[in-house]
């Protein structure tokens, strides 16, 4: 696998490459800044790249907006965007051509290097990998009014999970339940919210957010 | 044949300078060059510029036969100085203009008395001198001069007023009556004419008779005059008030037939020349009570507008209050917006002395215990340095909500329409936002406003028990305005929280307002408006 790394902080970027060589992933490319991010994206065409939202020149949301601007030209390029923070309107903004390969983290998740390295190769085979931070306020959102009140306990949690972007096996494994309690589960949370039940991780995640951004 | 060519002529040349005009007007309008006044005015201003003059020649048919042709090679000359010339010339070529014509009609009038031969047409105006009597004929060119010199004054002290003039500072101030100081000098012009009418008064003959001491006199008086209304313009116009009453009395007197016990020295057959009317007779001293009274009146309306300091900083009490105000609330909203900023900093440093420091001793001492457990016990180690990893999780978590509490990272990155966006986003009720902002206001601006919402929307959550709110966000007439409404039980009032005067002193920093109406029942409305320019727009992604 090979994957471009655009961070601005020397410390952190020469860290996120020893990180991924230790993993065994090819670094095609790491850049500190907006512009070069897209020329390495578009010489490069990395399986996966890894973005800092703010980078320079503009020290503002430079990293999205060349990540966006590459997924345009490039479809499907898959992106797995860091921040010191999340929003969901930035989320929104990832997701919203539908198209998955798409991750969106807070730098902390970094530290656990396992994890990290996971959500990077579902993203780069096309899956959506959210923050559990956004996922949680994306449920909070609309927990008071709409039919995710309705939700057991435990299919709140699949449901989170799933957002994820975790497959059922994941899942079983994090909630100490077996793969088939999950996908009852999972059957039972499309069913109470009206959605098209897939067994495709990416298919899944997004159809759950549309319905959550609906 | 001859006159039809010459009237071709005529009518051709005024058609040229009519097109010519309007050509440099449009091109003027156009280079923007009327922002130091209204538009018509300024119109109003450039057309009095190139036809005031040569309209009062023909009105005082000065050129007589040759009607129209003069006027039109004034309105050429005119036309010339108006397009090419400095500004301040142009602007004072018509008062000057006007004035000398009045003095042109004095000096017929003096000619006329004395029977001495005069070299232009003998009709001024409406005075024509070939019916009526010559008594008559005197005192309608008389009126006449002094008409002209009097709006030759007027447009001369309109103009002395420093927004006409080019090159100056515009400062827009409120419309303020006249009597301030920066009326003054323009009623010390007025000392100009009176003095004038003394001198004629007085019967010491001025500049055309040249007895040396007499002119020698008289130009000392009016040099002094002069002066004194360039560097004394408060004294001169209190001068020119004073002399104003005093000559309409003595018309007054004139009417009573006092003077008749006062013989004055007169050259002229025992007339006296009471300004416009020269008295030697019954019917003719009861005219001169009419302008006696009239320049009574003028200097009574005038007397307030020009008397000393103290009276005039009455008079302009209503500017000084809003002054006055002003500071008030400029030294209230500083003292606000510093207390603000201290103890905002006063927060920041608890938070991070309390939270982050604190941590970042016990990750430290995590890291020491860790570093003497690895030999003897590698387990107990590794325990202590994923604990340490999870402190500095718990550290980056505090540090994050304290830069969203300073300055939200998106309201930094995208500005006001995507923070509120987030906002609205991140909220636990349904927020409809209706955003229509072309450009980004200052970030002071922006960081303010955008609290406020955030104070807005987390009272209607936690108080208003509403199902949704809806955000707008507009810019028009040079300023900001936010409202935000909420479909709960209302009653909220903004004495009780400290939430809302807190805002309201947020934003009273920028001169901005909060408002609240909240009826039992609902709906709650928080209105805001904060004056302020928008940036150029930057594209945003959405």
């Amino acid at each position: 696998m090979r994957v471009v790394i655009a961070e601005d902080l020397y410390l952190l970027r020469e860290g996120l490459t020893r990180l991924l060589l230790a993993h065994g992933i090819e670094v095609a490319a790491a850049v500190a800044s907006g512009p070069e991010l897209l020329a390495a994206l578009l010489a490069e065409r990395p399986d996966v790249a890894v973005i800092d939202v703010r980078l320079p020149p503009t020290l503002t949301d430079e990293g999205l907006r060349v990540a966006l601007e590459a997924r345009r030209q490039v479809p499907e390029l898959p992106v797995l965007v860091l921040s010191q923070y999340v929003e969901q309107l930035y989320a929104r903004e990832l997701l919203i051509d539908g198209a998955g390969g798409v991750g969106y983290l807070l730098k902390d998740r970094v530290f656990s290097d396992d994890q990290f390295v996971d959500a990077l190769r579902t993203v780069a085979t096309g899956g959506t990998v959210l923050d559990p931070e956004v996922v949680a306020k994306l449920l909070r959102r609309r927990s008071a009014e709409e039919p995710i009140a309705a939700l057991s306990p435990r299919e709140r949690e699949v449901l989170e999970l799933m957002a994820q972007g975790r497959s059922n096996a994941a899942i079983a494994k994090r909630l100490c339940i077996s793969e088939k309690a999950v996908s009852k589960h999972s059957t039972s949370i499309f069913a109470k919210l009206d959605l098209d039940p897939s067994d495709d991780d990416n298919r899944r995640v997004l159809a759950v957010l549309a319905y959550l951004n609906g | 044949m001859h006159w039809t060519i010459m009237g071709a002529a005529v009518l051709g040349g005024w058609a040229a300078c009519m097109i010519w005009f309007c050509l440099v007007l449009v091109r003027r309008i156009r280079a923007a060059e009327v922002r130091a006044m209204p538009m018509l005015r300024w119109v109003g201003h450039a057309i009095a510029d190139v036809f005031g003059l040569p309209a009062a020649t023909a009105v005082a048919d000065l050129p007589g036969r040759h009607a129209y042709l003069l006027p039109l090679a004034l309105c050429l000359i005119a036309l010339a100085v108006w397009t090419f010339a400095p500004r301040g010339l142009t602007r004072m070529a018509v008062p000057v203009a006007l004035i000398g014509l009045g003095i042109a009609g004095l000096l017929r009038a003096r000619s006329y008395a004395r029977g001495e031969p005069w070299p232009w047409p003998s009709s001024y105006g409406f005075a024509t001198g070939t019916g009526g009597s010559l008594g008559t004929y005197l005192e309608l060119v008389l009126i006449q001069s002094y008409g002209f010199v009097i709006a030759g004054l007027w447009l001369a002290c309109r103009r002395l007023d420093h927004n006409s003039w080019p090159g100056r500072v515009v400062l827009r101030e409120p419309a303020r009556r006249s009597g301030n100081r920066a009326d003054r000098p323009r009623w010390g012009l007025l000392l100009i004419p009176l003095f004038g009418m003394v001198v004629e008064l007085l019967g010491r003959t001025s500049w055309l008779d040249f007895y040396w001491w007499d002119a020698t006199l008289t130009m000392a008086v009016g040099a002094a005059a002069v002066i004194a209304i360039i560097r004394w313009p408060a004294v001169a116009a209190d001068a020119a008030v004073a002399t104003l009453l005093l000559f309409g009395l003595y018309g007054l007197a004139l009417a009573a037939g006092w003077p008749r016990h006062v013989p004055l020295p007169s050259p002229y057959n025992d007339v006296v020349r009471y300004g416009v009317v020269w008295v030697n007779s019954r019917s003719s001293s009861v005219l001169a009570g009419v302008e006696g009274a009239a320049l009574v009146s003028f200097g009574l309306w005038l007397l307030p507008r020009a008397l000393d300091d103290r009276t005039r900083t009455l008079m302009r009490s209503a500017a000084d209050a809003e002054l006055a105000g002003r500071v008030v609330r400029l030294t209230r909203t500083r003292a606000d917006a510093l207390d603000t900023a201290a103890a905002e900093l006063r927060r920041v440093e608890r938070d991070l002395h309390d939270g982050v420091q604190a941590r970042l001793v016990a990750l430290g001492m995590s890291l020491r215990a860790a570093e003497r457990l690895i030999p003897v016990s590698p387990a107990a180690a590794a325990c202590l340095v994923a604990e340490a990893r999870e402190t500095s999780l718990t550290v980056l978590g505090e540090l994050r909500s304290l830069v969203r509490g300073i300055c939200p990272p998106v309201l930094a990155e995208r500005g006001l329409a995507d923070a509120l966006r987030a906002l609205a986003l991140d909220a636990p009720l349904r927020v409809n936002m209706d955003i229509d902002l072309p450009g980004r206001p200052d970030l002071p601006v922006e960081t303010a406003c955008y609290f406020a919402v955030a104070e807005a929307l987390a009272n209607v959550v936690k108080h208003s028990g509403a199902q949704q709110a809806h955000v707008s966000v507009k810019h028009s007439d040079g300023a900001l305005r936010i409202a935000v409404t909420d479909d709960g039980q209302g009653g909220a009032d903004p004495k009780r929280g400290s939430g809302l005067a807190g805002l309201e002193r947020r934003l009273g920093t920028f001169d901005g307002v909060l408002a609240v109406s909240s009826p039992p029942g609902g709906p709650t409305i928080i209105a805001i408006e904060v004056p302020c320019a928008l940036s150029s727009p930057k594209i945003s992604i959405s």
